[in-house]
């Protein structure tokens, strides 16, 4: 029984040797099909050559682009026997028909600190594509060396024409130093007037400091009369909302009523106004029916008494 | 029972008589001419009570209210009585106006009254003016229309007796004024005084001051209880001069200063 489990346990172990083997012999496939993908060893090149004056910034692996894209890269730099150096980069192939042959290399820094780069500039497409060992032109780009040193040679007149201004500025007898006195001595002026100012408008304040004491009295005496009103005019404002109060129930009231006999209302004054006007129409008949035709008198136009007496004539 | 009967049935007979004359209505006047009637009447009011201007203005109105709708007796009333308002008004020629409007209208024929009540008035401002023969000619006139049913008389008669009066024939004064006096005595109060001014003024003219205060004296009562200020006026002025023709200068004096003191309003 014991023997048994021992085999097994036997059989186990190699099992998982055999697995660990092959699982590290995967692992190294891998690993040297990730090199030879990062070394382009499976991808199909085109290899083409360009001469530099010097090998200054020329590195073996510098990465070749074109417009921005990674298109190849930097394989051998050697020295010639002219002593010129040859560069030999390799193109992705899929890349290769958009390059003509009039197209240059140019050696530039991605950035003003950056690695350098290898830079296809495209030529005329019309031109035939560059072929395995086609050369091409090379030229150097700008880099910050370069650029300081055209700046440099563009500031010096500059910095001359700083240092004479300077030395005028400087010179006591100079324009700027006689405008700088002309500029104090109106200053000074400027000083006096403003010191003339200061003491009219000391003036102007003890003129107003005598206004304001007075308007203070003035504000004093407006302040105790609006205490005094303030303490009225809480009972007046008492009394009116009272008076007011008794309005609005008076209102109240009178509105209720008039809502009430909102509806007999028109009734109301129709058959009043029938009843006066039966009543004239009967009044009327009976003015003109007898006995009262004779007792009512009738509004007759009479002429008036003519008076037959003639004042004596005043002598 | 038969007779019972008969004077059943003339009973009832003669109350539906009586209730059917009790139904008739007086005829009715039209709109129009009760306003007219109303303007003359309000305007009669403000005269009694002296309010002349605003009597004068109703006058006008029932004026224009009687030519709008041709009430030719309305017209007549209302132009004598515009005459009359502007007399007491002292606008005399107004009043003058206003009568030969009345006088001299060819299109409209007035009735004889209103004539005679016009040449009437016209004659008492011809007379007031100092006219005497102006004035005794429309009397005339006003004496020829003054027929059946006129109330003018005792006036035209008061007028002589001031054309009289005017002309110092005292005696014809007298007789116009007793005719007067008897014309309109219990009649009309007012041509009453005046004719008893108009005794008492020839009275004075000839000395019979007693007499003559006694019928001033009348007069005054009456013009008193009629309310008429100037009236009143001249018979204190009267009796001042009858106290004066009898010697009682104290007398005089208290009446000339109780006629002072009236004032027409």
């Amino acid at each position: 029984m014991k023997l048994n489990n021992y085999n097994q346990r036997l059989l186990n172990i190699e099992q998982r040797t055999k697995r660990f083997l092959l699982g590290a012999l995967g692992a190294m496939l891998l690993v040297l099909l990730l090199i030879a993908i990062k070394q382009d060893y499976l991808v199909r090149s085109t290899a083409i050559y360009f001469f530099a004056p010097n090998a200054q910034g020329l590195n073996k692996g510098m990465a070749v682009k074109f417009i921005g894209f990674k298109v190849g890269s930097v394989k051998e730099v050697s020295m010639q026997p002219n002593a010129t150096v040859r560069v030999r980069v390799s193109l992705d192939d899929e890349y290769v028909h958009l390059i003509g042959l009039d197209a240059k290399a140019r050696l530039v820094k991605e950035a003003l600190v950056g690695e350098s780069v290898v830079e296809i500039i495209p030529g005329s497409q019309q031109v035939q594509q560059v072929t395995q060992n086609s050369v091409l032109q090379f030229e150097r780009g700008q880099d910050a060396s370069s650029i300081a040193e055209s700046m440099a040679a563009q500031l010096q007149p500059i910095l001359s024409d700083i240092r004479q201004i300077t030395s005028s500025i400087n010179n006591p007898n100079g324009e700027i130093q006689q405008t700088l006195k002309n500029l104090n001595q109106v200053t000074g002026d400027l000083r006096e007037t403003v010191k003339q100012f200061t003491q009219l408008g000391v003036s102007g304040n003890q003129a107003l400091d005598s206004v304001h004491g007075k308007l203070d009295k003035a504000l004093d005496s407006v302040n105790a009369n609006l205490e005094v009103m303030d303490k009225t005019i809480p009972r007046l404002v008492d009394k009116a909302e009272a008076t007011l109060d008794n309005v609005q129930t008076a209102t109240s009231d009178i509105k209720r009523m008039t809502a009430d006999s909102a509806n007999e209302l028109p009734a109301f004054i129709h058959n009043s106004n029938a009843l006066v006007q039966d009543s004239q129409d009967m009044l009327e008949g009976a003015k003109q029916s007898w006995p009262f035709s004779g007792w009512l008198r009738k509004p007759e136009a009479q002429v008036l008494p003519v008076d037959g007496y003639v004042p004596p004539e005043k002598p | 029972m038969m007779g019972q009967m008969r004077l059943s049935s003339l009973l009832v007979l003669s109350c539906v008589l009586f209730l059917t004359a009790c139904g008739q209505t007086a005829p009715a006047r039209n709109a129009r001419l009760e306003l007219a009637a109303e303007h003359s009447q309000s305007a009669q009011r403000a005269y009694d009570r002296g309010d002349y201007l605003v009597a004068l203005r109703q006058y006008e109105m029932a004026l224009q209210v009687d030519a709008a709708v041709e009430n030719i007796s309305g017209v007549a009333i209302d132009i004598l009585n515009l005459a009359r308002v502007n007399q007491m008004l002292g606008r005399q020629e107004v009043a003058n106006a206003y009568l030969d409007k009345l006088l001299q209208d060819d299109a409209l024929v007035y009735e004889k009254s209103y004539l005679a009540t016009a040449a009437t008035q016209k004659s008492l401002l011809l007379l007031q003016q100092g006219d005497e023969n102006g004035a005794r000619l429309w009397l005339e006139k006003a004496s020829a229309w003054c027929v059946a049913e006129c109330s003018l008389a005792s006036v035209i008669d008061n007028a002589r007796a001031a054309i009289a009066l005017r002309e110092k024939d005292s005696d014809q004064a007298l007789h116009w004024a007793d005719r007067a006096a008897s014309a309109s005595r219990g009649d009309s109060p007012l041509e009453y005084a005046n004719a008893l001014r108009y005794m008492s003024e020839a009275r004075l003219m000839r000395g019979e001051f007693s007499t003559a205060l006694r019928l001033a004296d009348e007069a005054l009562a009456l013009d008193k209880s009629l309310g008429l200020p100037e009236k009143i006026k001249q018979d204190l002025l009267l009796l001042a001069a009858a106290y004066e023709g009898q010697g009682d200068a104290v007398q005089a004096k208290r009446f000339r200063e109780r006629a002072s003191r009236i004032v027409a309003r």
